[in-house]
């Protein structure tokens, strides 16, 4: 363990060698810390200011004379707060346990054995990540409504003594769980690719069964991956809004988004309130941050080093076709279902279904959604604005990871912890928060950023910061400083070594957390909301826009419009990295 | 004079409209001086800042659109509080973009009337002055309540407010929270003022559903999770219009009606396409199309047209005394929370 920290410290490279060097690495911290203030340490203390006085910043002016506790005090005391967050906890903590058992089995399914059709399934796996969580609400508040849910209808039909209510905390447990999966599928099956198998067949000559191997080599090994995955789909299903918007309502279940939402849309609207709250539930996400850096500091997870290997492949026999039959039950679950109570909704023409013989009743159908969907004209420049704020975003985003991530784990620099905490706030921020402290931080700027696509995509690049510099470490944490080694000693400088070494290796991580990225930005809605103005609407607003306007037909029309276009949009990218014989990204995610 | 431009509008409305298929034809009507209308179409757009939901308002920009294709309306829809904080902090950072500001809350737009402009519609004189709260804002749309039920459900049809304490409606109702701005706002200033101090207890022994806009609530009226409510006949019209199970009932014993208020920005690059857009929303021609397609009432002191199934001699209009509207608001809504176990 000594040897290895030494060795450690040795390898990793230090100020840059000269004085001159030394200059450059400095201006290099100064310039990251410069970008990381403007985009996260102004905007949240805008939100601090704002949580502890009861005025606008903008409009009443950066003032420190009215400072006081008192909203805190008001929310602290507040029991319905209390309750807000246990709430939030349970459905956070159930979700992730499910997605934590989906996400690892499926990566283990599809790296580890020889179930048939895994390609097939490692892109079913990931299919979740394209819904948005409106989306997904309000799919499963068609199928799973304890009055209308068409599960419910179809089990009266087929004589079955079962009922559903996903209007409940369970419900909510279930659909973070089987929505979120992904966020750990992602993770542990990119680190079970590249983990060297030589330690589990060890186990195995020594004498452990597969079983004992899996669960005392295999996971533990890949644990920072699995914390990472665990850690991100958790921090996600806090920030969510649109999944315990549709189902919590009903029942009248509270978390703290759609808590902080409610004190945004109340008339008159309690901004320094919801500040508060935020603060709260930041508070929450920065103690798990501190938790997993805690898990993962302090040992050595590197898994790819410079010695060539294949993944090996376990031999299921018989049991192959149960992991098949697993998948395809979460497929069912987690796309068929859902798309097939999204089809209802956008090709029905009301969603009054009284019973089974109705549903399948063809009158009741028509492009009527769609065609009011295209006809109004804000659509197509939302889908337009919207790719264009996600490529921006995509690109400038993952640069700007891509620096932050290389700076934190594989130099010495000075600055570079400070550079690793202040890039990881943003997680901690729900996004309809941080859009208000988004607006009131750069409405002021004279560049007349606001009105613009770059204030989104900004935004966005901001708040998802954490979700893309997190998955790109996973990658940096497992190339072995003997391939810089190597490179370095052969008289490359630092650039040349990342254009030959690391970026070539950790470019499935660049390319898989850019496709993050891009998708992610398209679905956000929470920051979007505050930001956009009548030339920048972007789709995730028009369709909440949709939602509020109560009709779930064009929503669901629109939800599958939305659905399409990012699956186009992978495909195509997909496609291009093919052509270009650099493998394919559906296979990179993995 | 009035009388007969009034028999005019109405006939050209009523009988033109609907051989044109729904186009009036109102030769008459006055948008704007020629000046305006021409200052307008040279400046070509505008942008709409609104809390009306943004497919109907919409419907309502492609009928201005009829009458001036030259003009390109940009819409921006928030909710109520949300719209409000847009317009304070870009008017505070003097971004403000909007060139009209449309809000069902009058009272949260009030303190805000130094920002706006003089400015009057042509037919000024026909408004109600007890719509008015500042000579700056103008009832754009008049908003009125109903109660909504959906016919697959309930049977048994409710007439009557009182009809929504029934028992046997017991967790079939859906409300829309006090908290969610100035159209609840109304509806629940009546309830207490007009059906009685414990009409809310009452209420709220069936166990309603809350709900926190009425957009959701009309939806999940159609889908038959709940089964009847009190709603914007404007939320459910459009609805029933394309054949959703539901009907609406106005109750006897009055129906409450919230105007919005609208006014331009003093900062408006675009003042004049935006007066010209007012000028047509308020005129007769405007007015009527949003009570005919999209079920509002008006503010006009002679109603052009009624919307479906309102008849003006049976149902009471209620509105509220402004000065209550602003000074109950805190404690009321508090009290209704309480009652309604409408957690905070």
């Amino acid at each position: 363990m000594s040897g290895q920290k030494s060795g450690r410290i040795e390898v990793t490279r230090g100020a840059g060698g000269g004085s001159g060097g030394q200059v450059v690495a400095y201006l290099w911290v100064a310039a990251l810390l410069a970008i990381l203030g403007f985009l996260v340490i102004y905007p949240v203390l805008t939100l601090l200011l704002g949580a502890l006085t009861d005025t606008n910043p903008v409009v009443e002016g950066l003032s420190l004379s009215h400072l006081s506790i008192t909203n805190f005090l008001v929310v602290l005391k507040n029991p319905n707060v209390a309750e807000a967050l246990f709430n939030t906890l349970i459905a956070c903590a159930g979700g992730t346990l499910i997605a934590v058992a989906i996400g690892l089995l499926f990566s283990w399914i599809v790296v580890r054995t020889n179930t048939p059709f895994k390609g097939f399934i490692a892109a079913a796996s990931i299919l979740p990540l394209f819904a948005p969580p409106l989306v997904a609400g309000v799919a499963w508040s068609i199928l799973g409504s304890p009055k209308t849910g068409l599960l419910n209808t179809l089990f009266k039909w087929a004589g079955l003594d079962w009922h559903v209510d996903f209007y409940s905390l369970w419900g909510l447990v279930f659909v973070f769980g089987i929505y979120y999966a992904p966020y750990v599928y992602m993770f542990t099956s990119s680190a079970l690719r590249n983990m060297d198998p030589s330690l589990e067949e060890a186990a195995e000559i020594s004498g452990a069964s597969a079983f004992s191997t899996l669960f005392t080599v295999t996971f533990p090994l890949i644990m920072p991956a699995i914390v990472s995955g665990m850690l991100l789909s958790f921090i996600v299903m806090l920030g969510i809004y649109g999944v315990p918007a549709v189902l919590g309502a009903p029942a009248n279940i509270n978390v703290l988004t759609t808590y902080i939402f409610k004190l945004t849309n109340w008339s008159p609207p309690l901004y320094n309130t919801a500040a508060a709250v935020a603060i709260i539930l930041m508070v929450v996400t920065g103690l798990l941050v501190f938790l997993q850096q805690k898990v993962v500091s302090g040992r050595s997870y590197t898994t790819v080093a410079g010695k060539a290997f294949r993944p090996r492949s376990l031999d299921l026999g018989g049991w192959r076709w149960f992991t098949f039959a697993l998948a395809m039950v979460y497929l069912l679950v987690v796309v068929v279902l859902p798309m097939l109570a999204l089809i209802v909704a956008a090709f029905r023409k009301f969603m009054f279904i009284r019973d089974a013989a109705s549903l399948f009743d063809m009158r009741q159908y028509s492009l009527m959604h769609f065609n009011s969907i295209f006809d109004n004209p804000l659509t197509m420049r939302s889908i337009y604005n919207a790719v264009e704020v996600g490529i921006i975003t995509a690109i400038v985003g993952g640069m700007l990871a891509f620096a932050i991530g290389y700076t934190i784990h594989r130099t010495r620099l000075p600055g570079r912890r400070t550079i690793d905490v202040i890039s990881t706030v943003p997680i901690a921020i729900p996004g309809l928060v941080i859009g208000v402290a988004y607006l009131w931080a750069w409405i002021g700027i004279p560049a007349g950023l606001y009105g613009t696509i770059w204030i989104l995509a900004l935004a966005f690049i901001a708040r998802f910061m954490p979700d893309t510099v997190k998955a790109l470490s996973t990658s940096f944490l497992q190339i072995h400083r003997e391939l810089e080694e190597a490179a370095w000693v052969c008289g490359k400088g630092m650039l040349g070594t990342i254009g030959t070494i690391v970026l070539p290796l950790a470019r499935p991580g660049v390319i898989a957390s850019m496709t993050l990225l891009f998708v992610l930005s398209i679905r956000e809605l929470g920051s979007s909301l505050f930001l956009y103005t009548s030339n920048t609407m972007v789709m995730s607003v028009l369709l909440l826009d949709y939602y509020e306007g109560g009709n779930v037909g064009k929503t669901a029309a629109f939800s599958l419009v939305q659905t399409l276009l990012l699956g186009v949009l992978i495909g195509g990218a997909n496609w291009l990295a093919k052509s270009a014989a650099q493998g394919n990204i559906a296979q990179r995610i993995r | 004079m009035y009388g007969k431009f009034v028999a005019l509008a109405g006939a050209a409305s009523l009988g033109l409209g609907l051989m044109l298929g729904g186009t009036p034809s109102q030769a008459e009507e006055n948008f704007g001086p020629p000046e305006l209308i021409a200052a307008a179409k040279a400046e070509g757009k505008m942008v709409l800042y609104t809390a009306n939901y943004a497919e109907v308002e919409q419907d309502v920009i492609k009928e201005f659109n009829k009458r001036f294709p030259e003009i390109k309306v940009e819409m921006v829809r928030a909710p109520g509080g949300q719209l409000i904080t847009r317009v304070r902090t870009e008017a505070a950072a003097g971004k403000l973009i909007a060139d009209i500001v449309d809000h069902s809350d009058r009272a949260l737009m009030l303190p805000l009337a130094d920002l706006f402009q003089d400015y009057a519609p042509p037919n000024a004189a026909d408004y109600d002055p007890a719509s008015l709260v500042s000579p700056k804002f103008w009832p754009r749309a008049t908003v009125v309540w109903s109660i909504a039920y959906n016919t697959e459900l309930v049977k048994d049809a409710p007439k009557t407010w009182k009809d929504l304490t029934n028992p046997q409606y017991d967790k079939l109702i859906g409300q829309v929270f006090a908290q969610s701005g100035g159209t609840t706002w109304t509806r629940i200033m009546f309830e207490r003022q007009v059906l009685g101090e414990d009409y809310w207890s009452k209420q709220a022994a069936t166990h309603p559903i809350l709900y926190p806009s009425g957009a959701p609530m009309s939806d999940a009226l159609v889908r038959g999770e709940i089964g009847l409510g009190p709603l914007l006949y404007n939320a459910v019209y459009p609805k029933q219009k394309e054949g959703a199970p539901v009907k609406m009932v106005f109750p006897p014993e009055g129906v409450p009606a919230n105007p919005y208020a609208t006014g331009v920005p003093k900062t408006a690059a675009h003042p004049n396409a935006a007066k010209l857009y007012l000028n047509w929303c308020l005129s007769k021609e405007g007015q009527t199309f949003m009570i005919r397609e999209q079920g509002n009432l008006t503010s006009l002191k002679v109603a052009p047209v009624y919307p479906e199934g309102f008849d003006p001699k049976v149902v009471k209009v209620w509105y509220p005394n402004f000065d209550q509207y602003v000074k109950l608001h805190g404690d009321w809504v508090a009290d209704w929370d309480k009652i309604y176990g409408y957690r905070q």
